[in-house]
Formats: C-alpha cells, structure tokens, sequence
C-alpha cells in the first residue's frame, strides 16, 4: 500500500465524491421552462375545445359559457366594488385563517414534541379530527359566535392548524437524535435549538403542512360562505347560481381557481427556496 | 503539577433497564490524560466507550465519581470541549462554511472572525474549493472533515472524538486517521478519540486504553512508541504488528465475552 505523506496539504483535491456544480440546477430549470409550456400549450388547447364547443352549441351556454363570454365578465368584475368588497372579506377570512391556523399548528406541533406525553394521550383526537369534515359545526359556530367573518375564521383555522400540527409533529419526531446532540454539546438554549436546529430540520415536513394548511383554510372558508353567509366569493357564488347568472358565477369561480394556483405556486416558491442544497426527492 | 488536561475519578455510569437491572456500562474508571496527548479508547461493541466520552463531554451524567477538564469539575457542555460524532452531524441545509460557523454563532464569536476562523478551519482539514457546497454534494468523509472543521474552529483545548470514522470505509478512514494526525501535530489539543479499530488506535495515539465488556473497565493502558511523525506507512512495521498483538491479546478476552452474551451463550 502506498500512502502520501498528507504534511502538504492537498488543496483542491479532497477524495473523491460528486463535484459541486450547477449543472444540476440548470437542469432543474430547464424542466421547469418545459412545464410552464406544457401548462401554457394544455390551458390553450383546452380553451380553444371549449369554445369550438360553445360555439357549435354542444352545450347550452346557460350549463357553461364560451370563454369569449366569460372573459368580458371577468373584466366587468374588476370594475365592481361588490366584487372587490366580497374579495376582501373573503381574502381577510383565507390569509387570517392560514395565519391562526399556521401558527396554532406549528405551536401544538412543537409542544406534542417537548412533552411526548401530552402528544401522545392527544394525538387520536387530532388525527380523527383530521377526518370529520369539519364544516358540519359551522351551525354551532354560528350560534355561538355569531353570523360573520370570525365565526369562519375560527373554524377554518381549526381545519387549517391540524394537518399543519400532525406535519410539524412528524417532522420534528423525525430529526436525526446527533442534530440535538451537537446542539446541546455546543451550548444552545432551548430556543435556539428549536429555532436553528429542530425546525430547519423538520421544514419540509413543515412546509408539507403548510400546503395543508393552505388548502383547508381556502375549502373552509369558500364552503362557509356558500352555506350560510351574506358576504364572500363563496357566497356570491351560490347567489349567482341561486339567480341563474351562469356568466357571472363562472367568473366568480374562475377567480378562486386563480386565487388557489397563485397561493400553491406561492408555496412552491418557498420550498424550493427552503430546499435550497437539500437532496432528497 | 499543572491540572490542566482530563482526569477521569471513580466515575461509574448505570442505565435502568426494562427489566429491572440495571446496566453498568462504565464502572469505576479512573484515568489521566495528560495535556496536549492523543489517547484512544477501544474495546468490544456494547461496551461503556461512549458512554464515558460522554460523561466527559458533559452530555451524559455520571451516576458517581467526577470528571475534571482543564481545571474545572464538568456538570455540563463547555463550549472548550470539542466533539465529533459517529453519525453525520453536518447540517443539509447550510453550507459548508455555515456549518462551520454555526457552532461560533452560538458561542457568540464576532462575525468577522467567524470568517476568518472558519475559512481557517476548512483549510486545515483540506476542504478548500468547497466552501459554498452542501452537505448533500459532499462524500461521507468529507463531512465528517466538515464536523471536524466545525469543532476546531471554536479551538477548543479538549477535542472528544465518538468513532469519527466508523461509518467510513477502510481507505477513507485511513486517509482521514493520517489527516486527523497531520492536524493535531498543529493544533495539539487534548485528544480523547474512541473507536473499535485496533490499527486506528495505535496509529493515532500515544497511549490506548482496552476497556472491557459490561461492566466498562479499563483493563489495560498500553503506551505506544512509535514516532510521534509517524504517518499512515507505519502500519507495515513490525513495531506496529507487535503493539497491535499486544492490544489484541488484552481484548481478544474480552471481546469474546461481549460476542457471547450478546447472542445469549454464554447465559
């Protein structure tokens, strides 16, 4: 066996392993470019179909509007301050129930994993309420709390901080024990081991349930309002199909469809930020 | 007489066990290192190996006796205490110089000098060129050189090191012992290194310790003189062979106990 005298330090040449470099990366993004253009080819393509179809009137336009009918309704919205008022409302109740939920989630997440105790006489309740649908005590909502924003926001943040609770929970279960060794052996306290070892570890489990989260808010809170409220996108949506507006409902429910794409890119974009160098896929 | 240096005193470790017994894994150990000196600890799996760096790391409370570092009776993790772990302790999600730095952040060194300090480091375990890449680009050794960075850019006068390289393969991990060696020749820090590789030991150290099967003693001190510039060639000495046979002879005992109450023989 042969064997260097390691005196001189090697300077670049550490044993072998994968080189860094981009091309991975660059690889990655060409993917995504490719994507965005199937995405882009797929929602012509398939608006084209639709109306061809409207046009040799395979279905009434009263079932569903041609897109050429659709987009002037569209544009009409945005110069509607009815609109805008049910927009508000109903963006207030999305973006406040996926705060209160996000956080109440995160919180019961972390204190399931310091008292491994209460997380485990608890865990059963949370993860059958994962399954309720839990629209159903929007009627006791309403009689306690009254008809209005809160008494969504409540509910939908219920929906919201479960999944984003289990997730958290998980995640941080799952750290690798040496991580909160070294912190220990290298002095942190106890919330700079959460805040700088635990939680980055746990993050894509956390970001896992903040998609979550994301999504139950949007469904609470649309499906509140469509059941009984006097304001909100949902509402106006069941209005409008309650009143026979074909048009307008549709262009109500293209802008939810928007609304949720933009806040699911938006999520995207955080991962691959917080994945950024990780992986594991 | 200087105090500086570790001195191990009666330290004994029990753990409870389900089945009501409870298990000595270090039992009335009572050791010196010297300052500045390399010494290994080796004995059979199960034993008490870590479980006594542990106590000296502070992360582990010794069920008697007292463990004095540098002067100073240890009750918890002093920041003067450098560790390397067994697993990959290296942190996906940072850099290599953020690894490196993360353990000055918390000790609150200036930035600039977290810098400086850290670029110093990379360079002393031969990771330049690597500065800006992930965990996940990087081999298992080169991690391992990554925690070990880590540790010595805190310059810490005590480095505890828990099977560094266990999980490395044969090549690797004699590479690395030669690394590990070529910097401690440098930096000369107190060294309590464990293992389970009778070569690793002696080519590491000036003195290794056997430790025997539950409960954890130390059975035998055994000073190697072999050069202190000695690199990774003199492996094929017969010095070494005969050091190797000297702690083989002590172990081989030993190990054979573990091997048999482990799979329920000897019972």
């Amino acid at each position: 066996m042969t064997v260097r005298q390691p005196e001189v330090a090697e300077p670049a040449a550490p044993p072998a392993g994968p080189a860094p470099g981009p091309p991975r990366r660059r690889r990655v993004w060409g993917d995504g470019q490719l994507s965005a253009l199937a995405t882009a080819a797929l929602l012509v393509a398939l608006g084209v179909i639709w109306e061809i179809g409207s046009a040799a009137a395979l279905w009434s336009a009263e079932i569903l509007p041609a897109p050429s009918a659709l987009f002037p309704a569209l544009g009409a919205l945005a110069g509607d301050p009815r609109f805008w008022a049910d927009a508000g409302r109903t963006g207030l109740e999305v973006l406040g129930s996926i705060g209160f939920g996000g956080v109440a989630g995160l919180v019961i997440g972390v204190a399931f994993w310091k008292a491994p105790l209460v997380g485990r006489i608890f865990e059963p309740y949370l993860v059958s309420f994962y399954a309720v649908p839990l629209v159903l005590f929007y009627p006791v909502m309403i009689v306690v709390v009254g008809l209005g924003t809160p008494s969504v926001i409540i509910l939908a943040s219920v929906m919201a901080a479960i999944p984003m609770a289990l997730n958290t929970w998980v995640g941080l279960a799952g750290i690798p024990p040496v991580y909160l060794k070294l912190s220990r052996s290298i002095g942190c306290t106890c919330w700079q081991q959460l805040s700088r070892v635990a939680l980055p570890s746990a993050a894509p489990f956390v970001l896992a349930g903040l998609r979550l989260a994301v999504v139950y808010a949007l469904i609470g809170c649309i499906a509140m309002e469509f059941t009984t409220a006097q304001a909100g996108l949902g509402y106006r949506i069941r209005y409008l199909y309650d009143s026979f507006e074909t048009t307008p409902m549709y262009a109500y429910i293209l802008v939810v469809l928007t609304v949720s794409i933009i806040l699911t890119v938006l999520l995207a974009v955080l991962e691959r930020v917080v994945m950024a160098g990780r992986s594991r896929s | 007489m200087t105090d500086r240096g570790i001195q191990i005193d009666d330290v004994t470790v029990r753990f409870p066990t389900p089945g009501g017994e409870p298990v000595t894994a270090v039992d009335r150990v009572t050791q010196r290192i010297p300052e500045r000196s390399f010494v290994s600890v080796v004995g059979p799996s199960g034993c008490g190996k870590s479980t006594l760096l542990g106590v000296i790391a502070g992360l582990q409370p010794a069920t008697s006796g007292t463990v004095v570092v540098d002067g100073r009776v240890v009750t918890g993790p002093d920041r003067r205490v450098g560790l390397v772990f067994q697993e990959d302790s290296t942190l996906p999600w940072k850099t290599v110089t953020d690894n490196v730095r993360f353990a000055m952040q918390i000790a609150g060194v200036e930035r600039s000098e977290q810098r400086r300090r850290a670029l110093e480091a990379i360079e002393l375990v031969g990771l330049t060129g690597f500065e800006s890449a992930y965990p996940s680009m990087l081999s298992g050794g080169m991690r391992q050189r990554v925690a070990l960075a880590r540790s010595l850019a805190l310059a810490p006068s005590v480095l505890l090191m828990d099977e560094p390289f266990a999980a490395l393969d044969q090549q690797t991990r004699l590479l690395l012992g030669a690394e590990v060696l070529r910097i401690w020749r440098r930096t000369h820090q107190t060294v309590l290194f464990v293992t389970h590789d009778l070569s690793e030991a002696i080519l590491l150290s000036q003195q290794v310790w056997v430790m025997s099967y539950r409960p954890g003693r130390i059975i035998d001190v055994i000073d190697v003189d072999l050069p202190e510039d000695r690199d990774a060639s003199v492996v094929s000495t017969p010095e070494f062979n005969q050091l190797q046979n000297r702690v083989w002879e002590s172990l081989r005992a030993e190990s054979l106990r573990g091997f048999r109450q482990e799979s329920g023989v000897g019972r």
